[in-house]
């Protein structure tokens, strides 16, 4: 185990050590305050829809696009940097396997992305001030960025394990994601049943409403945890093969 | 000790290295030799355990380094061809990261990265920030890595590359005391090193192992004879007339120990184009320029092949003088390894052979550019 908390601690600290990390921050910050914000004053206005402002948060499409920007950004370093400047090679010459690489670069990258979403409970705190928030009902909304933003970030690792080059992960990680995201478009598109049926199970945009709205789905924990396991086992296997070298 | 057995690798239909067996036993200093894109860096890659042979295994103190990787790598320590560090870390940091990997404790660490430091001359710079190392530091800072968890067996490639001269004569003093208590596996392409560190060498050449054996046996073996060359003026320093080149080298092929005369750059010319020397120097010209023919060469230089075990010095000296001579210079011309390499390794650039076309040495360095690293 200590290949994997060597592995986890010194990655964390890779983001904090770049001013990648700081960036991301400082725009994230910037995104979330702006909407959480607009969509306050938008509330606030007697002829609008009664929501949660957490709700309407949770489900925007701007919430979307910082989950499909910044995760890139995040993973897109993890294994590819390792492979271009050659230090891949100290890695895995160390006493440690493929799978505790692999997880420990995958939990830093999860903790940093999880980082991220933490200045937004600030905002729970105000509202709670002003009038109540279901904490529970967050927690949930909280629960399914971790395991949307697991989803994707462990697409990026892969990305990041195949490709040498960083901006190709990064680009290959939002592709691959953004189709992800559109799933949830399909159903109103195609007409059998089937296909609909899937389409709805795996819609990350439906599952994002539910968590927002409070519904911790078993079957949606079971969809996110073995996706996210099956791209970090797919991740350690191609760090294992080495056909890329 | 680390063995190698019939070891291979291929990368689709190219094969870098082809069934390479050899042991490197247990305090020896062994080092991997052979020109770019010969597959020292693959084999040294395969021996560290990162790439994975094609076929054949390796063996670290008996345990296999593929089927018990764990174990098997806490006995190697790697100082890989690129130096990769972390640029963004602090030495210290980084080293602590290293120790970390290896599954040290946080006390055993502590320990360890401080007698590291201080063994590669590295705790001066300790709260430095890699990136900011010169690269002498940089590679100081790898083999302290490297060395941190006290490996048994130390795998080093191309340890010295693109480092000055003052700092490669300090990594190599670094390498020598390293290698006094552990085995020594060292790839390189500059041969001094090898012949100044090295007890044993292996001659690797487009994935093969072309010659091993010490410094000294690979000379006995592939050059033999060594070679005497010897400077003389034979008109005695007067101008006089002499004798003729053939003449001298009959006088020194006759000398007892002296197998075979070759009379280097022509040999001496004799004295009469002097005189012509102001006739041409007439129309200003500051500097006379003559036809190579024309110069005046009072001396010659003889290459004597020498017979195994003679010395004939002496007789050289003593013919000189009996000769009225003036015997400007003697040297003795050994075989380096790098006759050895070279003669080893080049058949196919000087000689194109029609089995091996341009186009498969092309290929073998397009691999080796793909397996190096950008650093």
């Amino acid at each position: 185990m200590s290949g994997l908390w060597a592995t986890f601690a010194r990655e964390l600290r890779a983001y904090f050590l770049s001013p990648l990390a700081y960036v991301v921050l400082f725009f994230v910050l910037v995104l979330q305050g702006a909407f959480f914000s607009l969509i306050v004053y938008h509330l606030n206005d007697p002829a609008s829809a009664a929501g949660r402002p957490f709700d309407v948060f949770f489900s925007g499409f701007p919430f979307w696009m910082i989950l499909l920007f910044v995760v890139p950004v995040v993973t897109m370093r993890l294994i590819a940097e390792e492979r271009k400047t050659g230090s891949i090679e100290v890695l895995m010459t160390a006493p440690v396997t493929e799978g505790q690489v692999v997880a420990g670069k995958y939990l830093a990258a999860l903790a940093f992305f999880a980082a991220l979403w933490v200045p937004t409970l600030l905002y729970a705190v105000l509202l709670d001030l002003y009038g109540e928030i279901d904490w529970w009902t967050l927690a949930a909304g909280y629960l399914g960025i971790v395991l949307i933003g697991g989803l994707f970030l462990s697409v990026g690792l892969v990305a990041s394990t195949f490709a040498r080059n960083q901006i190709v992960a990064a680009v290959v990680t939002f592709a691959v994601n953004l189709l992800v995201f559109f799933v949830a478009f399909l159903p109103g598109m195609v007409d059998r049943p089937l296909f609909q049926k899937v389409f709805e199970h795996t819609s990350v945009l439906d599952h994002m409403d539910e968590f927002a709205r409070g519904i911790v789905d078993t079957r949606r924990l079971v969809f996110y945890l073995s996706t996210t396991l099956f791209f970090l086992f797919v991740s350690a296997r191609a760090l294992e093969d080495r056909k890329w070298r | 000790m680390i063995e190698a057995h019939e070891l291979s690798r291929r990368y689709g239909p190219f094969t870098a290295v082809d069934r390479v067996s050899f042991a490197v036993e247990e305090g020896e200093i062994v080092g991997i030799l052979g020109p770019n894109g010969a597959g020292k860096t693959t084999t040294i890659r395969m021996i560290t355990g990162f790439l994975p042979p094609t076929g054949g295994r390796v063996t670290v103190f008996g345990k296999d380094l593929f089927a018990e990787p764990r174990k098997a790598r806490r006995d190697i320590g790697y100082l890989p061809e690129s130096v990769t560090l972390y640029p963004e870390m602090r030495v210290r940091e980084y080293l602590a990261y290293r120790a970390r990997l290896q599954g040290m404790s946080r006390a055993e660490a502590r320990e360890a990265i401080f007698e590291t430091m201080d063994r590669t001359l590295v705790a001066d710079v300790e709260g430095q920030i890699i990136g900011t190392l010169s690269k002498g530091y940089r590679q100081r800072v790898g083999l302290a890595a490297a060395i941190l968890h006290r490996p048994r067996v130390l795998v080093l490639d191309e340890p010295t590359v693109g480092l000055d001269p003052k700092q490669i004569v300090a990594i190599r003093e670094l390498i020598r005391t390293l290698g006094k208590k552990r085995t020594l596996l060292l790839s390189t392409h500059i041969l001094p090193e090898v012949e100044l560190l090295c007890d044993r060498v292996l001659i690797i050449d487009r994935g093969r192992i072309v010659a091993q054996g010490t410094p000294a046996e690979l000379h006995a073996t592939f050059l033999g004879r060594h070679h005497l060359v010897v400077e003389v003026r034979p008109d005695g320093g007067t101008g006089a007339p002499h004798d003729p080149v053939a003449g001298i080298a009959a006088v020194l092929a006759a000398l007892p120990g002296v197998e075979a005369v070759e009379p280097l750059d022509g040999g001496p010319v004799a004295a009469e184009p002097v005189a012509a020397a102001p006739a041409v120097a007439e129309p200003a010209a500051s500097e006379p320029v003559r036809p190579p023919s024309e110069v005046v060469r009072r001396s010659g230089r003889f290459r004597l092949s020498v017979a195994e075990g003679a010395d004939p010095r002496e007789a050289v000296f003593r013919a000189a003088v009996e000769r009225g001579w003036v015997l400007l210079g003697m040297a003795e011309e050994r075989g380096s390894l790098e006759e050895v390499f070279v003669q080893l390794t080049t058949r196919d650039e000087t000689v194109p052979a029609a089995g091996e076309p341009a186009a498969a040495a092309e290929a073998s360095e397009a691999a080796e550019t793909e397996e190096e690293i950008p650093s």
